[in-house]
């Protein structure tokens, strides 16, 4: 290059930079394009020092790095649709973009959303439409192994390009994927030709399919007269007339829906042929793609009622139906979600700490509880099963002996395999799962309530919140007005969470363990429920436990930690909810927690107390070696001290997701615990046969 | 005499799931510096799925009564119950009256706040919901004997929440999880009461503008 000189000496910057290094290296980097090495060479200085210039020029403020306008105008408007109509996604491409057609950018855009969908082995149906069409085209040719390509609804007249066959087949042949028609016309012209055409056995097997589509590319259109819908032939123009359809404002999949997203139903119902809006909203994962100045009132009724998970469309629309919603587009406050800055109602102002996202296996966190809960009954068929298809209540498959005292327990997701873990022979009867750290509701208690009992009462198990308990207690009270006695005994053996005279405010953690184990033993001896509370009310005064968080844990819906801890700090005393501990301590050897812990659960051992039953358990990323070596200290601070351990478990029994960290629980055992203790069980996380 | 009819009036309802859900992380982050973080979540899952169930043109009543029911069969928690109840006990209260004047909205808040108080068991100063609602109420009722109209009560109403809710930022929790913390919890506002203020200040704002 010319203006590189031969030998490197540092050099004066032009008159017009104003003797400023900075604002020369900047406009050399910025509006000639040099490279940070040809701008060293010409200001005859190091490639360092040109990369600190820039630096240093971005924090002065010489020069501002801004997101185009229209860019960031269309990530605010997305945010705001998905916050509103709480959308999993929402992508907004600029309304003027170049020379192509608006429905040829959404059918990219909406391609692109597509191919970060697709997985092997779904099966995806597509509606039909010039979007969707504009979509298939502009697929990227891709293989996706054992990917089904379904058609949304049967044929349509073929005098336009956009059938549904078209774009079926078009979306299939880019990914390399198998094709499932619908051999009928969308609209039969009676129910009874409808009836005729599902009972042939090709199109029951095709549309059979449609029952199975966990992903939905799906457009709407408007009832105006250039729309898809009239062109298409799928209007019936005597029903139009009639005003059977005045209500709608909108079409999917050849269905109609009202302003507010509700089905309008007519003439036409008992004539299609296609998905119903019930299976669309019933998919997984819906992706709406859709834009125009026709599309607002039909986009914002299919968002009212739920149809899309997630929305491509365009920046004009985008503020439209924003506007429709009662939402003035112009006056978004960017980055309100993360608290900062004055909220709508004068909400407090500080900032609170930026932190990152955890990784996790999920699909979307919405639906982790359940997925769990379904791949749980997959896994222990034996042991669990589903009452009256409620996937949150579970019971013993088979039911239990006719006069025994029904168990029941529970409490929120996230304790894996607490509580589930523990439903079994000589364990409890059924237990309610609640989202995660949050109790289960009054009626799930109920039905499992009623699954439990056998004539002899019911006793409730579970860890004292103040969550639990309300839910519990109305459950129970629901209970009484269906005949059946319910006893409760909540556990306390936290002993960090509160003083010793406090013990029943204390909260309940991986004790709760041992009060199954004990309760369930008496249940299944056919003892008398209120001989069942007692012993499990023993049970819980018999055991001690404190926990040591080393990094908090993160819930799947915001995959953030829950709280900061130092790296030299951790957590004293933490419960199984993933909030803080009691104390922040610095971070120590593992014998000296143990003994910490020790000296903590020893100061309330009665000084008579020689037989315990240990458990160490993981809360939840804590790893069994780590485990081992907790378990190590444990045993030499119990042998120096006389104690004599009966039962010792150790690994995850009660956890807080991810937490790292361990709790040690003690229970002291006289002949009657340690008794029932060693009765047999059959729950798939703790089997025990007798010695 | 200033008033709204129960008919019709579900949109007020409405309001209240629509600020409950834009606040879905704001809560949650609330609640994450001394509980679980969660509360935004579960909050906006159940108004949230409620408000799928109402139409505008509902009763207030019935779209109370939707929303409690929701949040009593789906929600859990602690605030499934509490808010739960409230509702119910809103819903009641709003049918016997027919209608909501000055003295009909101030026994229907009377009526949701007396539920919660049956329920849980924290009084005022706890640090929880109770903190925001209580004083709130008085300060409108105080209103009202002072011979302020409707509007001006609700005024009042809206800005005694909010500084409620304020003034659980120098309260230990002496309930629920945050509980444990004790002295830890102080120099952060209860999620409860952050949740209890969005609720009043948008109520108060949505009938305001209906009078």
């Amino acid at each position: 290059m010319s203006r590189r000189p031969a030998h490197a000496e540092r050099r004066r910057p032009p008159l017009r930079f104003g003797d400023d290094p900075l604002l020369w290296a900047s406009w050399l980097y910025y509006e000639e394009g040099l490279t940070q090495g040809e701008i060293a060479d010409t200001m005859g200085t190091s490639r360092p020092t040109i990369n600190a210039y820039l630096a240093d020029a971005r924090a002065r403020g010489i020069v501002r790095i801004a997101i185009a306008t229209d860019r960031l105008r269309s990530l605010t408007v997305a945010r705001a649709i998905e916050d509103h109509f709480g959308l999993d996604d929402c992508y907004v491409i600029p309304a003027e973009g170049g020379p192509r057609t608006l429905i040829d950018r959404l059918g990219a855009a909406g391609a692109q959303v597509a191919a970060a969908l697709l997985r092997p082995g779904d099966v995806v149906a597509i509606t039909w439409g010039r979007t969707m069409l504009a979509l298939a085209g502009a697929m990227a040719p891709a293989r996706i192994p054992d990917l089904i390509v379904v058609q949304a609804t049967g044929g349509t007249t073929a005098t336009i390009p956009y059938t549904p066959e078209a774009c079926t087949t078009r979306l299939a042949d880019q990914l390399g994927a198998r094709v499932v028609p619908i051999s009928a016309p969308a609209i039969l012209s009676s129910a009874a030709a409808r009836e005729m055409m599902l009972s042939e056995p090709v199109i029951a097997e095709q549309m059979a399919h449609l029952a199975r589509v966990n992903r939905v590319l799906f457009g709407v259109s408007s009832l105006r007269p250039s729309s898809t819908l009239h062109v298409s032939g799928f209007l019936d123009p005597e029903a139009m007339r009639r005003g059977d359809y005045a209500a709608a404002v909108g079409s999917l999949a050849g269905r109609f829906i009202d302003a507010a997203g509700d089905p309008v139903s007519g003439p036409l119902d008992d004539r299609t042929v296609g998905m119903s809006l019930e299976q669309l909203r019933n998919v997984r994962t819906r992706v709406l793609v859709a834009g125009g100045p026709d599309k607002v009132a039909p986009i914002l009724a299919a968002l009212r009622g739920g149809y899309a998970g997630a929305l491509v469309t365009d920046t004009d629309t985008a503020e439209a139906v924003l506007r429709a919603a009662g939402i003035d587009p112009d006056n978004l406050a960017f980055g309100s979600r993360h608290g900062a800055g004055q909220g709508r109602n004068g909400a407090p102002v500080e900032a609170l700490p930026v932190r990152h996202k955890v990784k996790k296996f999920l699909n979307a966190s919405c639906d982790a509880v359940n997925e769990a809960l379904e791949g749980a009954l997959m896994a222990y068929p034996r042991h669990l099963a589903p009452i009256n298809g409620n996937l949150r209540a579970l019971a013993r498959p088979g039911g239990s002996r006719q006069g025994k005292v029904g168990l029941v327990i529970g409490g929120g997701a996230g304790h894996e395999p607490c509580f589930l873990g523990f439903v079994g022979e000589g364990l409890a009867d059924a237990v309610a799962i609640g989202n995660i750290f949050a109790s289960p509701p009054p009626d799930r208690i109920l039905t499992c309530t009623k699954a439990a009992d056998q004539g002899a009462g019911v006793l409730y198990i579970y860890g004292n919140y103040t969550g639990d308990v309300m839910n519990f207690d109305m459950a129970a009270e629901l209970a009484a007005a269906e005949g059946i006695e319910t006893r409760t005994v909540v556990t306390t053996d936290d002993i960090a969470s509160a003083g010793p005279e406090a013990r029943q405010s204390r909260r309940g953690t991986a004790g709760n363990v041992f009060v199954f184990k004990i309760a369930g033993a008496a249940c299944a001896r056919m003892l008398p429920l209120a001989e069942c509370e007692r012993l499990a009310r023993k049970a819980n005064g018999a055991c001690l436990t404190v926990g040591v968080a080393l990094e908090p844990c993160s819930v799947p819906d915001t995959r953030r930690p829950a709280f900061q801890l130092k790296p030299d700090a951790m957590e004293f005393g933490v419960g199984v909810h993933g909030e803080p501990g009691v104390r922040r301590d610095p971070m120590r050897d593992a014998d000296e927690i143990v003994d910490e812990i020790c000296d903590r659960l020893f100061a309330e051992l009665s000084p008579e107390a020689r037989r315990v039953a240990v458990l160490v358990n993981s809360l939840g990323g804590t790893p069994g070696l780590e485990l081992f070596v907790l378990r190590r200290r444990l045993g030499q601070r119990l042998a120096a001290r006389g104690i004599a351990v009966e039962m010792s478990l150790v690994g995850h029994y009660c956890t807080s997701l991810d937490m790292v960290g361990a709790s040690i629980t003690l229970m002291v055992l006289d002949d009657q615990l340690a008794e029932l203790l060693d009765d047999p069980c059959d729950g798939f996380a703790w089997r025990h046969q007798p010695r | 005499m200033a008033s709204i009819r129960d008919e019709g009036a579900a949109g007020i309802l409405l309001d209240v799931a629509a600020e409950i859900v834009a606040h879905r992380a704001y809560l949650s982050e609330i609640d994450g510096l001394i509980g679980d973080g969660d509360h935004g979540v579960n909050m906006a899952k159940g108004f949230g799925r409620a408000a799928e169930q109402i139409k505008p043109e509902d009763r207030l009543s019935s779209a109370m009564r939707t929303l409690s029911g929701v949040l009593l069969a789906e929600i859990g928690g602690s605030m499934g119950p509490l808010y739960g109840m409230m509702f119910a006990a809103m819903a009641d209260s709003l049918e016997r009256a027919e209608g909501l004047d000055a003295d009909g909205f101030g026994q229907m808040l009377r009526a949701g706040l007396e539920a919660i108080e049956e329920i849980g068991q924290a009084k005022v100063g706890d640090k929880t919901l109770l903190d925001a609602f209580a004083p709130a109420l008085s300060a409108y009722d105080a209103a009202l004997a002072q011979g302020k109209d409707f509007t001006t009560a609700l005024n009042v109403l809206a800005q005694e929440a909010i500084a409620g809710r304020d003034r659980t930022v120098d309260m230990v929790a002496r309930i629920g999880r945050a509980a444990r913390l004790g002295e830890r919890s102080r120099g952060v506002p209860d999620a409860g009461a952050t949740s209890c203020a969005l609720i009043l200040t948008t109520l108060s704002r949505s009938v305001a503008r209906r009078l």
